[in-house]
């Protein structure tokens, strides 16, 4: 290889790795001023995934798992907000008669504070986070199908500002079936009596 | 051909830079104006007759020849929390000069708890109790705080979205003070126009 040959080769190299630190460039300018202007006054709505159908034995309790989602730059309450004017994150279900809504697991909030309020902690949930609840068909229930209807009411903030409360709703489908037969004891015999 | 090969990468500073421009722009519109749309600044500010929370009713343009801050907030609101002390300290300092700071709770809660919250922040102005209509005359008021900085007569000068530096918000209010009432302006027109 001669001189102007390796020289040409050192340009081209050289050229090349600009171009790609250029493109790493611009991709980083565009994000990073695309996420500052959605973050920016636009209320943010949160999304639940599809639940898997749910199959619930007659008379016990079946936990079921709601996962949300926040958009990246945006965070709601907990469920136990640290202050009393702050509003919290609650489900409310609204099940099938004989359907009884067992207890409902919020996640902790984690702790955290903002540019707007530097020196107080807020309790906030960020990202994904999941609510559990028990479903307790009752002994009454018919086997089959039923969907459960809900609504997530949440109050988001971002960093500069907070948007008014929303709702979100829920639904998923639960299979009812029968509980396992239970084991017949032998009927209670009179006892014999000798006389 | 190599030309433009050699150009590219300063073409693409160019775009990066272009594109990133624009974001910026775009993001520091919505900042100040991305809500209220139909409301520019030299709009003359809607009028509105609303109930305080001492049960009086106020209409705004009864606050004609004073410098107004209109600041829609609401009890959940967290950097609404952190603006009210500054806003009690303009009502202090520029109060003597014409200074007239107005919020408007744009929240479910009770007055009470609306009362108890205002009085907690040592609110020293008047709170209105906010109706969605006079909301919706300023643009939906989508996103708390939002203040908007009206001149002595009338008109617009700022709207302030989410959570502002407090010295950004002593420039806007020292502009309006710094404005004429309707009246003394057709007087000087007067004065000025030859007959």
């Amino acid at each position: 290889m001669t001189a102007d040959q390796m020289k040409t080769e050192i340009l081209k190299t050289a050229g090349m790795k600009l171009h790609g630190f250029l493109a790493l460039f611009i991709i980083f300018l565009t994000a990073a001023s695309v996420s500052s202007a959605q973050t920016l006054g636009k209320a943010p709505t949160l999304t639940v995934a599809a639940v898997p159908l749910v199959t619930a034995q007659r008379t016990r309790q079946t936990m079921v798992s709601l996962n949300f989602r926040i958009p990246a730059g945006y965070h709601i309450n907990s469920n136990t907000p640290k202050s009393e004017f702050l509003i919290p994150t609650a489900l409310k279900m609204d099940l099938p008669t004989d359907i009884i809504l067992g207890k409902i697991e919020y996640p902790a909030g984690e702790d955290a504070s903002f540019p707007f309020s530097p020196d107080e902690k807020l309790s906030v949930y960020s990202g994904d986070f999941s609510i559990a609840l028990g479903v307790h068909p009752l002994k009454s229930v018919v086997p089959g199908k039923y969907v459960m209807h809900g609504v997530l009411r949440y109050q988001a903030c971002d960093n500069a500002a907070c948007y008014p409360p929303k709702t979100l709703p829920v639904s998923f489908e639960v299979k009812v079936v029968r509980e396992p037969a239970e084991h017949k004891a032998n009927p209670a015999q009179s006892p014999h009596v000798h006389n | 051909m190599e030309n433009s090969v050699k150009r590219s990468p300063l073409v693409l500073v160019i775009v990066a830079f272009v594109v990133a421009l624009m974001l910026y722009v775009g993001y520091h519109k919505a900042r100040g104006a991305g809500f209220a749309s139909h409301l520019t600044t030299s709009s003359i500010a809607p009028d509105f007759t609303l109930e305080s929370l001492d049960g009086r009713s106020m209409r705004l343009s009864d606050l004609r020849g004073k410098a107004v801050l209109l600041n829609f907030w609401a009890t959940w609101c967290g950097p609404c929390k952190i603006e009210m002390p500054w806003f009690v300290d303009f009502q202090k300092q520029y109060g003597s000069q014409g200074l007239q700071i107005v919020g408007v709770a744009m929240d479910d809660a009770s007055k009470a708890d609306i009362a108890k919250f205002a009085k907690d922040m040592g609110v020293n102005y008047p709170i209105l109790i906010g109706k969605e209509s006079v909301g919706d005359q300023y643009g939906g008021v989508p996103a708390l705080p939002e203040s908007f900085v009206i001149s002595r007569d009338g008109k617009i000068i700022d709207k302030i979205i989410g959570l502002r530096g407090k010295a950004e918000i002593e420039e806007s209010i020292k502009k309006a003070l710094d404005t004429q009432p309707a009246s003394s302006q057709a007087s000087a027109s007067t004065k000025v126009a030859p007959e």
